[in-house]
């Protein structure tokens, strides 16, 4: 499997929902296996400013849970899509109305923030057994034994699957999304080391830089870079998408 | 049920709570249950919690008879648990301070809280003046204006106080900073939580560090009545002080009782009454009663204390409502004003708003034929002076 060489966030709504299909056709054309897309919600605990801002003004616009998986139905000029999300607004549209939501969409896999394994299991199971599973996260604070557990309850479903649905989300730093901690890469670089050393599974790595050098630190690790907080960022000056990928693919 | 855990992380016959927590705070979540377990067997700690709070708190806090304001709402006897006498003047420091001990037990060094009305922020800041902590205080920018004083004695403590501006600027968006803050710097700080909400093991945390006010009440009420009340009565924002009055009263067969802010109206967004206008769902690392959208966003709430002013019910109180063995009623911001009033100028106490929601009670519980009722007066109120002079035009 070649290396996914950038894994981009975008909080659906922000800008706007009518112009989330044409940001996702363009990362598309990059070559980008996947996107992440991030339902907006009121009280995103694990999100830094930028993506909080995000958040509020997509939910200003009437970006609802429903409404942004309606846009994303029948997309065909999409990568993948990670659902971002935290447990609550999937909870309350229920099982079934969420599975009918994103059966017609690019949608392969759920990235729920505050959903620990085990939590809600029934509704896991019934995800998962639809063709959406939890992607697991690995924590800085995660041990090892822990790590090795978390992999295996959220399973690799094998070389056969996409890329969205086979990885493990590492975030590399503590705190929230978009925190970067100065730039010093080498607890990044030990600690993919570290997990690459229990797990032959795709990484996508979250930590907090965009610079170009730094992404492809992580590339050169046979990881996949996480951009997301300086991608909203730049995406709200205008900048067009094209020209903020093709700048942190070099 | 998340099985790393030992003790048991759900609540009722809805299995409510749980530990809904972003990963990097799953560890420290389970680091902090297993320290939380050494020290209740720690004969050691146990004493050394319990020598603070008779000499740092003050307690035990009273049981004050009042039986000019019983006389005037046409009940036989009314009993106050005096919390607004416990050091900082409320209950919060009963767990600020016993998580402090904890803290330091487990070798941290810093101490990040939320607070809303301020009373938790002030306990908190207070019991890390006194145990050489350092503390950060998140707290809504709607909550220091109209909480001031509070602000002021934080800072006085030491502590620094962090505005958190978002959305309305109240406990809600506090306990969101102090959250993220604390998945900043989980490797050498302790969040202490101030209701019993949150995430497992919070809400047993919190709560088994409140009951210390039930068990008191209970014997001083045996003491100086000879017999149980008939309905014993707290306001609930959380749940701490709820659940510390309520819980040792559990074997009795009396009437348990919880007041929630009904705030200014029955929509949502004008109350903060999550029995009757919440739905479930999970806020803040717990599944519990929740107002929120039919997205799932959580609602805005209001209400003239700021202590109550929180769209979740903490998740044990909502499944012992759920599961009927304790009843929820609303006091509005009106019927609270007019009851503080009153306890004002029949016995000369003074109560925090929060506790005049329960206090608003009383009318009702005197009309449905209740003789002897305790009542938990969880702080004082000198914090709502300026909110008093305003609304009861003094």
């Amino acid at each position: 499997m070649t290396l996914n060489p950038l894994l981009p966030f975008l909080m659906a709504g922000d800008p706007s929902l009518e112009a989330l299909p044409g940001l996702l056709a363009e990362a598309r054309a990059l070559g980008l296996d996947a996107v992440e897309v991030g339902l907006p919600h009121s009280d995103p605990i694990a999100d830094g400013p930028v993506l909080q801002a995000a958040a509020h003004r997509a939910i200003g616009r009437g970006a609802t849970p429903r409404r942004v998986l309606e846009s994303l139905a029948g997309l065909t000029d999409s990568p993948d899509l990670i659902l971002f999300t935290y447990v609550n607004p999937l909870l309350q549209l229920g099982l079934d109305p969420l599975l009918r939501l994103l059966e017609p969409t690019p949608v392969r896999s759920l990235l729920v923030v505050d959903l620990p394994f085990g939590e809600e299991p029934g509704f896991e199971a019934e995800l998962r057994a639809a063709g959406y599973p939890m992607v697991p996260l690995l924590a800085p604070t995660t041990t090892s034994d822990r790590a090795k557990a978390l992999l295996g309850q959220r399973p690799d479903p094998g070389p056969g699957a996409p890329f969205a649905q086979r990885f493990a989300y590492v975030v590399a730093r503590l705190g929230v999304t978009g925190a970067g901690q100065g730039t010093d890469l080498d607890p990044v670089v030990a600690r993919v080391r570290d997990l690459q050393g229990i797990t032959a599974r795709p990484l996508a790595v979250g930590f907090g830089l965009s610079d170009p050098a730094s992404l492809r630190a992580v590339r050169a690790l046979g990881a996949t870079p996480v951009i997301g907080s300086a991608l909203v960022a730049d995406l709200t000056t205008g900048r067009p998408i094209k020209a903020c990928l093709e700048a942190r693919l070099v | 049920m998340n099985d790393a855990f030992v003790l048991p992380t759900r609540f009722g016959a809805q299995g409510l709570g749980g530990c809904y927590a972003p990963e990097t705070l799953m560890q420290p979540l389970l680091d902090l249950e297993a320290a939380f377990r050494a020290a209740l067997d720690d004969p050691g700690f146990q004493a050394e919690l319990k020598a603070e709070l008779r000499h740092f708190v003050g307690r035990p806090t009273p049981l004050t008879p009042a039986p000019r304001l019983a006389a005037k709402l046409g009940l036989k006897a009314l009993y106050l648990k005096r919390e607004d006498l416990a050091h900082t003047g409320a209950h919060k420091i009963n767990n600020a301070l016993a998580q402090a001990l904890l803290a330091r037990r487990m070798g941290r060094t810093e101490i990040i809280a939320e607070t809303g009305a301020g009373q938790h922020g002030v306990a908190t800041a207070a019991a890390c003046a006194r145990l050489g902590l350092r503390c950060t205080v998140y707290m809504g920018v709607t909550d220091m204006a109209r909480q001031a004083p509070n602000v002021a004695r934080m800072r006085l403590f030491g502590a620094t106080v962090r505005p958190v501006e978002a959305g309305q600027g109240t406990l809600k968006e506090a306990v969101n900073e102090a959250l993220r803050a604390w998945a900043g710097h989980c490797t050498e700080a302790h969040y202490i939580l101030g209701s019993a909400l949150g995430p497992h093991p919070f809400p047993t945390l919190v709560r088994s560090f409140q009951t210390v006010i039930g068990e008191e009440a209970r014997a001083q009420v045996f003491e100086q009545a000879g017999a149980l009340p008939e309905a014993v009565v707290a306001c609930a924002g959380g749940g701490s002080n709820g659940l510390g009055l309520l819980i040792p009263f559990a074997g009795d067969g009396l009437r348990r009782m919880a007041v929630e802010a009904g705030g200014h109206g029955r929509a949502l967004g004008e109350h903060a009454a999550r029995l009757d206008g919440g739905r479930m769902g999970v806020l803040h690392g717990c599944r519990t009663l929740l107002l929120q959208d039919e997205h799932g966003h959580t609602a805005e709430t209001a209400s003239v204390s700021a202590g109550l002013d929180y769209p979740a019910l903490g998740p044990e109180l909502a499944a012992l409502v759920l599961d009927g063995k304790v009843e929820v009623r609303r006091a509005s911001d009106d019927e609270a004003l007019a009851a503080a009033r009153l306890l004002c100028e029949t016995e000369g106490i003074l109560p925090a708003l929060e506790s005049s929601h329960a206090l608003a009670l009383l009318p009702a519980l005197a009309a449905e034929g209740a003789a002897t009722v305790l009542l938990g007066l969880s702080g004082r109120g000198d914090k709502d002076l300026s909110t008093y002079q305003s609304r009861l035009e003094l």
